[in-house]
Parts: structure tokens; C-alpha cells; sequence
């Protein structure tokens, strides 16, 4: 039954998704003084490009195939974890399942990245596999701050512990901690930039050039769900306040519309780094949820 | 009585196994289906004999072997059980195997290979259920010679004689620590019977010697880093079949000796001794992924990532002697269960890997990646495999790995509860993260390992002439990869053999791991709680896919064209495709004051300097251990090897004369008091 409850979350999050990513372009968009395109915008390109024709290179074998629907996969199973109804993920699993479950993903989106044997592809694969090697220990170790406060892995106990104590000096740097991780988690500068298409330049886009079509719409639809848990993750676990409330869930879309406010405001207000910069960037995170233990 | 009659059944098998070879030398043909059938029976005892000892209890019975330190006691109990099933599991694996990849041998010793193949087996299978201390250590010994030559089978090359000589050195200096901690032992305890060693009065520094001497022996066999050196050099040495058994059992034996000594003699320790476990078992991990990462040879590339998961194994048995030092018993159960089910998982992942590479090799003749690559076209099977053996490895959900690694993950969040303080928080963090760090570096390191091997297009015209192998092989690695997908999605039915293997032990409850539902997997004891399906994941993932295949399918019928790889214009070709050098490039620029490498750029300019230059790009790797540790010691002895030559010249008469000036100076001293 659980599980039942579970993937109909999870199907909301495929529907919602796209929404949250056409709100950060549009806030963006603003605060470029430009108009900006539609806030549904992003549904229309991913019908427009399931209803194209794709081509598929001659090199790629079935991963290349199968990568688009293992990658959506791993993004549902992950959105279906996040406890922001009192059933989900019940005893399904905890964060290390939602990090590795992610991690599916992005294990099969490599390898296809790989195996139209494009230099293009491969450098923008191994420069995902560079920032996952990166991330990992900083997403582990801000997860970790609540986590052993909590004395559990479990992501609804860790969300009700976080909502017991009020905003501390720990709290405040694992969620800064946090809130870096999930700007390299989600690809957007200064790490990443969702926009680019210069070759030399971008990490995600270069990954996925060879794909075309419906593969392709797959992949953006699943990159915008891995998104939003990243960004749910950090209102569950951060701004965990009122969670099961009667208003509960005007409260999550506030919470929501406050964190991409935030992301676009830092999207804009920074440029994309050098790639062998991101390394310090991240341990800053680290440092922070260092600093947020011992302040605990 | 079964086991006792299939325990025999084992030692018999595997005997014939060894002499079946006289018998039937005159064609090798016949000698390697024959050798490897028997080899294959005796695995199939050994696992019928796990099984009858977990469901009836432990074994004892006395080998008609005359020792002169007393008779040779046999005890299979839960632990030895367990390692057996290893043994047996993954050896009639690999015999069904060797059928096909013994073909590579038929001009070279093959004879001699399936002879020590079978002693090899045996040795290992005595290793584990010997109970007597100079029994253990002669079976011991016999399998690290045994090894030894295996390791030196094709001993034409320079680079196995050498690999073969770093082995047999580094093993026997871990034999030296493992004979001193027996005999400390046995001398206190007046017997060299395993029963009597239990719970042995020795006062606290003999024990905390003890304990350093198994860390040290035990280790220099599991890898430990800095003493794990000879590992990237005799699993490549290797024939790949043996290099599986090697990475897969072999090496698991020392983890059988840290059980044996942690859980049974030694008994509860203080509490550095886990921490100590823990300190280097986060430095095997991330540095054994590091390495492995960095690497582009295939099964050196195996050999780094088998450190780095006995650093995950040993993360375990670390967090478990930390929690058994606070009496935290449930807790240390549960990481026992981690550490051991992660030895059954990476025996299983890490054979399975072996024998695919040990396929790419037969069948492509190198085992350099860079020159491989296409390979999932010519040989689908294979590549299928390996793929399960990768996702394995990397611990993706649903495949067996990933269980394991979460068992370790819980044990280590939950070191607080037993290492109290800011230290105990800032350390269970520190080595989640690393554990992280390094569950990320072995992602990366096998994309490569499988992406560079078997996508893209091939890089030589080896590559382009591979086909795929034999049925046999093909079996094997299937039996492998069917392991993986059951222990990945059902967990429980390893973890009850865990718990009837370690149930026997009284000082760790492993009752707290809840087995009853089948698709749960959970513990909950007060403050220490934690739950998981993976059946239920499975399930998610496989809804996942539907849903996705439904939006694929929703639009009509998709109309595909087929195109080459947009390559800005130029005609593709295999030199445009990434490399294995490539992949780790960045890596290899973060962490260059870990890793020092050299990269070398060599420029031939041809008659026009404008075009038609060749460039040869070499990355050198210096090894932090082996400039620090190694290479001192080695100078060292070389030095006082030089000094002592210049004394000993082999005159007789300047032999004479030290011996008359040594009897003249002992005289002196002698009448002084």
C-alpha cells in the first residue's frame, strides 16, 4: 500500500516538475530585466520533442537505448522517497537509498554518453563523473549533520528532528552546507550552466548530445524531477516547519517558490567557475558541515 | 554425520583433482575436463557441507594426520561454514570456467595449472575448518606457495617472476606476524588446540601485542594499504580464473583469521583497536579507488578496486570491534553482518569481473583498454556480465553490493552510540563522507573499466576481431550474475546464513537484523532503528521504466534515423572516442599530491613539421608507499647486502682468523666476571 502511495507521489513530481524549472527561468528572466518565455514553456518543449523523430548514431549499442528510461526511472523511485505526506518512503528506504538510487541514473547516462564514442560526449561524462566524485562526501556529510542529531537515516524521522529544534547556528551552516551541494547536485552555475550549448563549456548538455527526440525529452523531464527532489530534499530537511500541518501543503508550495526565488537569484548574480575551482567550492561545503557538527 | 561424510567428500575430491593429472597427462585435452569435473564435485561438497553444518549444527571430527604437535582437529562451525560456501561457490564457478580458458594453456603447463588449481582449492578449503595452530599454519603456508606458483605460471615473462617473488616476500612477512600471534597464544594457553585459545589469560600488552601482530599478518594478506603492493602485481600476473580465486577467496581468508582472532580468542579489546581497524580501513578504501581509478590496465585496475573493497569489509569489522569494546552488542552484530556479507558480495562481483576481463582477454589478446573497445557488439554476453559484475561493484540498488554497503553505512552512522563526543560525531561523519568519496571514485573507475572496454567503437584491429567465448565461460559468469541479482534483491536469505554463521559467537547479537518479512529488511532496538526494501525499490524502478516507456510510446510509433556520431564534420573514427587516460584526467589533476604523475609528451616530427606529426602521450604514476616505504627498505637492505659482501670474501683463511678473533674476545669477556 505504501508503495501504491509512494509512486502516486512520484507521479506528481513528474507532473510538477517542469513547472519549478519554467518558474526558475522565468524569475530569472525578470531579474535580467527580460521578459522571459512562459512559465509552462518547459512542457511545451518536452511535447514538442516527443512528437519529433529522433536520430540514433550508428556506433551506440542498447545502453544508449535503455539510459533514457533507467535515468527517468531512478528519478521517479528517488521523488517517491521524500516524506512530505505522512506515508511516503515509509520503510522503503532512507537517504543512502535516495543518493544511490540517483546514482542509477547517472551510471547509465555515462556509460551512453560514452558509447556513441564522440569526444563531446565522453568529456562531458567524465566531467559528471569529476563533480559526482566531488559532491558525494559534501552531500554525505550535510546529510550526516542531521542524520547523527537524529541518530537515524531515516529521511522522515531526520525531517521531524530537524522541525524539533529552532533555527541554531548548526543549523543555518549545514543548510548553507546543503544549499551548495544542491546547486552542483541540480548542474547550475557556477557549476554547470543548463543553458549552454558551447562545447567546451558544459557538463550535462555535453553529456547528452547524441540523444535527439523522445530520448532526449526523457532525460530533460528526468533532469528537471532530480531537481526538484534536490530542491524538496532542502525544504524537508531545512525549512522542515508545519510539515504535516492542515495547510501543509500551501506552506511546501511557499517554501518552494521561496527556493527558487533563491536559486534564481543566485544563478544571476554569479558566473560559471573554472572547472578545477569547483573542488574548493565544495569543501567550503564540507568545511560548513564540519563546523555545524562541532557547533551542535 | 552428512557433513561429516561430505567434509571427507571435499578432501577426497580435491586430492584426486591433484593426481588425477598423472593419469591423464598425455592429453591435455582430456586433463582439463577431467581435473576441472573433480575440482567442480569438490566445490559442489563444500557447499552441500555449508549447508547440512548451518541447518545441523557444527562439525568436529580429528584427521588421521600425524603431526608431532598432537592430532589435527577438523571444526566446521558457523564462521568456517560460511567461508566454505565462499570457496565452494565461487571455485565451481570458476571450474566451469576454466573448461573454455584453459584453451589458452594447452602449450604451457597446463597440467601443472589444474594440478595446483586443485591443491589450491583444498588448501583454501583447509584454511578455513583446520582447528589446531601448527595445522593452520602448514595449510597456510601450503596455499600461499601454492598461489605462488600460480602467480608465476607463464614464469617466460620477467614482469610474473617478478610479480610472483613481491608475493611470496610480502605474504611470508605477514606469516611471520601470524606465527608470532599464534604462538603468543598457544604458549599462554599450554595447547595449540583452537578450543583452548579461547579466553586465554595474557595481560593487557601481550594482547594488545596479539592484536597488532593479526592486524598486520592478517592484513598484509587482505591488502591493508601501504602492504598491499603485491596485489596489482599477481592478480595480473595471474591466469585470470586464478586471479578471480585469488581476489575472491583467497584474500577472504584473512578476513576468516581476523574473525577468528576478534570474535573467538581474543575477546572484548579496548577501544583503539576498532578505531585503529577503522583509520586504515578508510585509507585502503579511498586510496584503492583512487588508484584503481587512475588505472587503464583491466586487471590491475581489479587488483586496486579488490583493496578497496576489503578497505569496506574491514570498515566493518572496524565499526563492529568498536562497538564489541562497549558491549553495544546488537549494534556490533550488525556490523559483522555488513563486513561479512560485503566479503560474500565481493567475492561474488569481483570473480564475476575477473572472468569477464579474463573472456576480454582470450578474445581481444590484451588487457589494455585503451585498445579495446566495441566489444558489446562482438561478445553481447560478456558484456551483459560485466555490466551486472560493474553495477555490483559500484553498489547500485537492486544488485548485491548495495546491500552491504548500506549494512556499513547504518554501522558506521551509528558509531556515536558506542564512541561518545564530539570526536565519535565528527569521525562517524567523516568516514561516511569518505565512504562516499570512494563509493563515487569506484563509479567512476568502472564506467571507464566498462565503457572504454565494450562501448564506443573498437581502438585496434585486436578489438575489431574479437568474438565472443565459449559456452562454458559464458555459464560461469551467468551463474555469477544471476548471485548478484538474487543476493541484491533479496538480502535476507545471505543475511540468515550470517546469522546461523555467527550465532555461535556470544559477545555479538546478531537477532537484531529483522529477517521475518520478505520484502523488509529492517532493525530497530530502542534508539538504533533503520529499514529497507529493496524488493519494493525494484519494484519502484521497474514502475519507473513503465512509466517512461509509456511517455516514449504515447506519441505513435517513433520514427529513429540512423546517422553517425556528429563529430563536427570529420568522418568519425575510433582515435575521436574518449580514453581511459582522458577519463580520469581531472581526477588525476585534484588529487596530484596524493597521486604524483608524470605526463610525458613525445613529439616525432616527420619530413613536413606542419602536418603528419605523431604524438605519444605516457602518464607515469610515482606510488606515495612505494617511494616512502618501499624503496628505503629496499636501498637499505641492498646497502648492507654491499657492506657485508666486503667481509665475506670466501678466503677460508680470513674465516679462520674472524673465528679465532671472536673466541679470543668471548674468552676475554668470559674471565672478566
Amino acid at each position: 500500500m505504501e508503495i501504491l502511495l509512494s509512486f502516486i507521489q512520484a507521479l506528481g513530481f513528474i507532473l510538477c516538475a517542469p513547472l519549478v524549472a519554467g518558474m526558475i527561468k522565468k524569475i530569472k528572466a525578470r531579474l535580467q530585466n527580460r521578459k522571459g518565455s512562459s512559465i509552462l514553456q518547459v512542457y511545451f518543449d518536452l511535447v514538442k520533442l516527443l512528437n519529433k523523430d529522433s536520430v540514433i548514431s550508428s556506433t551506440v549499442s542498447w545502453i544508449f537505448t535503455a539510459a533514457p528510461y533507467i535515468y527517468f526511472a531512478g528519478a521517479l523511485v528517488a521523488s517517491s522517497f521524500l516524506p512530505i505526506f505522512s506515508f511516503s518512503g515509509k520503510g522503503l528506504g532512507d537517504f543512502f537509498v535516495l543518493i544511490y538510487v540517483l546514482a542509477i541514473g547517472r551510471f547509465f547516462l555515462v556509460l551512453a554518453s560514452l558509447d556513441a564514442g564522440s569526444a563531446f560526449g565522453g568529456m562531458g561524462g567524465a566531467r559528471e563523473m569529476f563533480i559526482a566524485i566531488m559532491v558525494e562526501p559534501a552531500l554525505l556529510l550535510s546529510m550526516c549533520t542531521i542524520a547523527l542529531k537524529a541518530q537515524t537515516s531515516n529521511l522522515t524521522i531526520m525531517a521531524a528532528s530537524a522541525a524539533d529544534s529552532p533555527f541554531s547556528l548548526a543549523y543555518i551552516f549545514s543548510a548553507v552546507a546543503f544549499f551548495i551541494v544542491l546547486i552542483a547536485e541540480t548542474g547550475r552555475i557556477p557549476i554547470d550552466n543548463p543553458d549552454t550549448h558551447l562545447e567546451l563549456t558544459m557538463i550535462h548538455e555535453g553529456m547528452v548530445l547524441e540523444y535527439s527526440g523522445r530520448n532526449l525529452a526523457l532525460i530533460l523531464w528526468a533532469s528537471a524531477v532530480k531537481q526538484m527532489v534536490m530542491i524538496l530534499l532542502f525544504v524537508v530537511l531545512f525549512l522542515p516547519w508545519n510539515l504535516y500541518d492542515s495547510a501543509n501543503f500551501l506552506w511546501l508550495v511557499m517554501k518552494v517558490l521561496i527556493m527558487t526565488v533563491v536559486i534564481a537569484i543566485g544563478e544571476t548574480s554569479t558566473n560559471k567557475m573554472r572547472l578545477f575551482r569547483v573542488p574548493n567550492f565544495l569543501a567550503v561545503s564540507c568545511l560548513l558541515s564540519l563546523l555545524a557538527l562541532v557547533a551542535q | 554425520m552428512v557433513a561429516e561424510y561430505l567434509y571427507y567428500g571435499i578432501l577426497l575430491f580435491f586430492s584426486t583433482g591433484i593426481l588425477s593429472v598423472i593419469f591423464t597427462k598425455r592429453n591435455v585435452k582430456v586433463t582439463n575436463y577431467i581435473a576441472h569435473s573433480i575440482a567442480f564435485m569438490g566445490c559442489f561438497m563444500a557447499i552441500l557441507c555449508a549447508f547440512f553444518v548451518f541447518f545441523q549444527g557444527e562439525l568436529n571430527l580429528v584427521l588421521p594426520i600425524l603431526l608431532l604437535f598432537g592430532d589435527m582437529r577438523v571444526r566446521v562451525d558457523g564462521l568456517s561454514a560460511f567461508f566454505l560456501l565462499i570457496i565452494g561457490v565461487i571455485g565451481a564457478a570458476t571450474s566451469i570456467y576454466a573448461y573454455g580458458y584453459s584453451r589458452e594453456y594447452y602449450g604451457c603447463r597446463l597440467p601443472l595449472m589444474v594440478s595446483l588449481y586443485n591443491a589450491f582449492l583444498l588448501s583454501m578449503a583447509l584454511v578455513v575448518t583446520v582447528h589446531h595452530v601448527a595445522g593452520f599454519i602448514i595449510v597456510w603456508e601450503i596455499m600461499s606457495l601454492v598461489s605462488f606458483f600460480l602467480v608465476n605460471q607463464e614464469y617466460e615473462k620477467k614482469t610474473s617472476t617478478r610479480a610472483a617473488y613481491i608475493y611470496i616476500l610480502m605474504t611470508h612477512v605477514g606469516t611471520v606476524f601470524i606465527i608470532s600471534a599464534f604462538l603468543l597464544l598457544a604458549v599462554a594457553a599450554g595447547s595449540m588446540d583452537f578450543g583452548q585459545l579461547k579466553g586465554v589469560l595474557v595481560s593487557d600488552f601481550m594482547r594488545n601485542i596479539i592484536f597488532l601482530c593479526v592486524f598486520l599478518g592478517f592484513g598484509t594478506k587482505a591488502g591493508i594499504v601501504p602492504l598491499h603492493i603485491w596485489l596489482p602485481r599477481a592478480h595480473p600476473a595471474a591466469p585470470s580464473h586464478i586471479s578471480a580465486l585469488m581476489s575472491g577467496v583467497m584474500l577472504k581468508t584473512a578476513i576468516y583469521g581476523m574473525c577468528r582472532f576478534f570474535l573467538d580468542f581474543l575477546g572484548t579489546g579496548p577501544m583503539w583497536w576498532g578505531v585503529m581497524i577503522l583509520v586504515f580501513a578508510i585509507i585502503t578504501a579511498a586510496l584503492g579507488a583512487l588508484y584503481a581509478f587512475i588505472e587503464h590496465d583491466i586487471k590491475r585496475l581489479l587488483a586496486y578496486s579488490t583493496v578497496e573493497n576489503m578497505g569496506i569489509i574491514l570498515l566493518g569489522i572496524g565499526a563492529g570491534m568498536v562497538f564489541l569494546s562497549c558491549q553495544q552488542t546488537i549494534l556490533a552484530g550488525i556490523a559483522f553482518s555488513a563486513a561479512l556479507y560485503h566479503v560474500f558480495n565481493h567475492a561474488v562481483f569481483k570473480s564475476l569481473f575477473f572472468m569477464g576481463a579474463g573472456a576480454v582477454m582470450q578474445s581481444a589478446h590484451t588487457k589494455n583498454m585503451e585498445q579495446l573497445g566495441g566489444l558489446i557488439k562482438k561478445m553481447p554476453y560478456t558484456a551483459v556480465c560485466c555490466l551486472i559484475a560493474a553495477g555490483a561493484i559500484v553498489a547500485l540498488p537492486t544488485l548485491n553490493g548495495f546491500v552491504s554497503e548500506w549494512l556499513t553505512f547504518q554501522a558506521l552512522l551509528f558509531l556515536p552510540q558506542a564512541w561518545s563526543g564530539m570526536i565519535g560525531k565528527i569521525g562517524s561523519a567523516l568516514l561516511i563522507a569518505l565512504l562516499g568519496l570512494t563509493g563515487a571514485l569506484a563509479a567512476a573507475c568502472f564506467i571507464q573499466a566498462f565503457g572504454i572496454t565494450f562501448l564506443a567503437k573498437p581502438r585496434s584491429k585486436k578489438a575489431q576481431e574479437a568474438v565472443e567465448v565459449m559456452p562454458s565461460m559464458v555459464i560461469a559468469m551467468g551463474m555469477l550474475a544471476g548471485l548478484c541479482i538474487i543476493f541484491g534483491m533479496w538480502p535476507q536469505i545471505m543475511l540468515r546464513i550470517l546469522q546461523q554463521a555467527l550465532v555461535g559467537f556470544t559477545s555479538i547479537d546478531v537477532t537484531g537484523l529483522k529477517l521475518q518479512e520478505w520484502y523488509l529488511l529492517s532493525f530497530d532496538q530502542g534508539q538504533v532503528r533503520g529499514s529497507i526494501s529493496i524488493v519494493g525499490i525494484g519494484m519502484l524502478l521497474l514502475c519507473g521504466i513503465v512509466v517512461a516507456y509509456i511517455l516514449h510510446r504515447k506519441f505513435g510509433k517513433e520514427i529513429k534515423a540512423t546517422g553517425e556520431t556528429w563529430t563536427c564534420g570529420i568522418v568519425p573514427n575510433s582515435h575521436m572516442a574518449y580514453t581511459a587516460m582522458g577519463f580520469s584526467k581531472s581526477i588525476r589533476t585534484v588529487f596530484k599530491n596524493i597521486v604524483h604523475t608524470y605526463d610525458e609528451i613525445l613529439v616525432s616530427t616527420s619530413d613536413n613539421k606542419y602536418y603528419g606529426r605523431e604524438l605519444f602521450y605516457h602518464v607515469r604514476i610515482q606510488y606515495f608507499f612505494v617511494s616512502v616505504v618501499y624503496r628505503p627498505i629496499n636501498e637499505a637492505i641492498i646497502r648492507t647486502a654491499t657492506f657485508m659482501k666486503s667481509i665475506q670474501t670466501g678466503s677460508v683463511q680470513l674465516y679462520v682468523g674472524y673465528i679465532m678473533v671472536i673466541t679470543v674476545i668471548v674468552l676475554i669477556w668470559s674471565t672478566r666476571w
